[in-house]
């Protein structure tokens, strides 16, 4: 039974439709994804069932717990070693809608249900990709809408890099000096090819892409240190009228 | 043919006109931090309505939001001209939270105001993409006009072919020098002011009802 609620212990098989409106039983949203043939462990997060406020304790508290997911993890987007804000995270169209896997439920909380689950996941895959076992992501084995959803969201390493009061890794990044610089050509040229429209050098520190602000038709209203922000969306999202 | 299009141009006109009365035209002021921006909004505000826009201060980035002070109405020459005022955050590619400290601003608020004054520029870059008829454009006469932002804030600007009138601010201090900022954009009409002291502000009035009106 690989989806088991973490509220009620509930178990469901894979591309079970119940749980899409949350457990049936407690009404809980939030579910561990469990591989067929897999022991089972203490689940990271406990008592987290059902509250909606603890974006960033529940991220932290994965990544306590649990070492940094693996590459070799299909699920996680490719992407997820960039740094600062990608704002593809929750811009991105996806070809599943995305709601399929948090019906009701805030969707930054179904954000973090997920990155908690998948964060766990992470944990129990084993890096040899050669077993038997199933993995994390492979289409025929699990609801495409959630696998895509599990795919969805930021990181908890990405989270982790973000909230670190220090940029010990950050500078170790694409862009070592943030400094100043002479060539604004040069300046401009890197701001357009290294991110998109905010990036969080560190904490307090940010670095603007005016002309990629200027492009975007939604707008970033509020930021989180975390690398989480709002955004609004226009009207006419996705009818492309404009 | 011509008597056509004189009289499609006669119509166009008229209708123009009509919709300049009806409704306010939207006016940005844009520029970088500390230019003096929300000092020209409530000079102007003050001017002609009684009431401020927000509150000013030599840190950069004291206005985070976007702030409006809506139908203001200007009359100049018997013509009268109603806009809607943006004061908006100053622009920047860069926002560090180490600006606040030198005011005596503790960490944890300097942290706080960084990410508000960059949730404010991404704020004010929307509303020059969609909400803005025409752009105030403020640039403090004290300092090197040639910066990235400028450049291509005008360059948006002028791509959206919106109206714009530069204004060279703090002429009241002494290391102020209009003249460069007038080289920097020889395109347009730089018109110098210190919106502090009120000087020249009959002038700004002036080109406002011309360019907005």
């Amino acid at each position: 039974m690989p989806h088991k609620c973490t509220s009620c212990g509930r178990t469901f098989p894979d591309g079970s439709k119940e749980m899409l409106s949350g457990c049936p039983d407690c009404g809980g949203n939030k579910f561990q994804f469990k591989p067929r043939g897999r022991v089972e462990r203490d689940e990271p997060s406990k008592g987290g069932s059902g509250s909606s406020t603890s974006d960033t304790d529940t991220a932290k508290a994965t990544s306590t717990e649990t070492p940094k997911p693996t590459s070799t993890d299909p699920a996680k987007p490719t992407s997820t070693g960039s740094e600062g804000v990608s704002t593809e995270h929750e811009s991105q169209p996806t070809e599943n809608n995305r709601t399929d896997t948090g019906t009701g439920v805030d969707t930054t909380d179904t954000k973090t249900d997920i990155d908690t689950t998948a964060s766990d996941d992470a944990d129990q895959t084993p890096v040899d990709p050669s077993g038997g076992t199933e993995r994390v992501g492979k289409s025929g084995d699990e609801d495409a809408a959630q696998a895509n959803a599990r795919s969805d969201v930021v990181t908890p390493d990405e989270l982790d890099r973000a909230s670190e009061p220090v940029p010990a890794h950050d500078t170790k990044g694409p862009d070592p000096d943030s400094g100043d610089r002479p060539d604004i050509e040069e300046l401009r040229e890197e701001l357009n090819e290294q991110f998109e429209s905010i990036r969080i050098v560190s904490p307090g520190k940010y670095e603007l892409n005016l002309m990629e602000l200027y492009d975007r038709q939604e707008y970033i209203i509020s930021l989180q240190e975390d690398g989480r922000y709002v955004i609004e969306m226009p009207d006419a999202w996705g009818i492309s009228e404009e | 043919m011509g008597l056509l299009t004189n009289l499609r141009d006669s119509i166009s006109r008229v209708t123009d006109g009509l919709f300049a009365s009806d409704e306010p035209k939207r006016i940005g002021i844009y520029g970088p931090p500390n230019a003096g921006k929300t000092t020209l909004a409530n000079r102007i505000a003050r001017d002609w309505t009684g009431d401020a826009v927000g509150p000013e201060s030599h840190i950069p980035h004291e206005t985070r939001r976007a702030r409006r002070k809506e139908n203001v109405a200007i009359e100049r020459n018997g013509r009268k001209v109603n806009i809607d005022i943006v004061d908006t955050p100053g622009v920047t590619t860069k926002v560090d939270y180490k600006e606040f400290l030198e005011h005596d601003i503790d960490k944890e608020d300097a942290v706080r105001r960084s990410r508000e004054a960059t949730e404010g520029v991404a704020e004010a870059m929307h509303w020059l993409r969609e909400d803005v008829d025409g752009v105030i454009y403020v640039l403090d006469s004290t300092t090197d006009p040639f910066t990235q932002v400028n450049t291509m804030l005008i360059g948006i600007i002028e791509s959206q072919n919106l109206p714009v009138l530069i204004l060279a601010n703090k002429t009241d201090l002494p290391e102020s020098n209009v003249k460069q900022i007038a080289n920097a954009f020889p395109q347009h009409e730089t018109i110098p002011l210190s919106a502090l002291e009120g000087e020249n502000m009959d002038e700004v009035y002036t080109k406002i009802a011309e360019y907005f009106g």
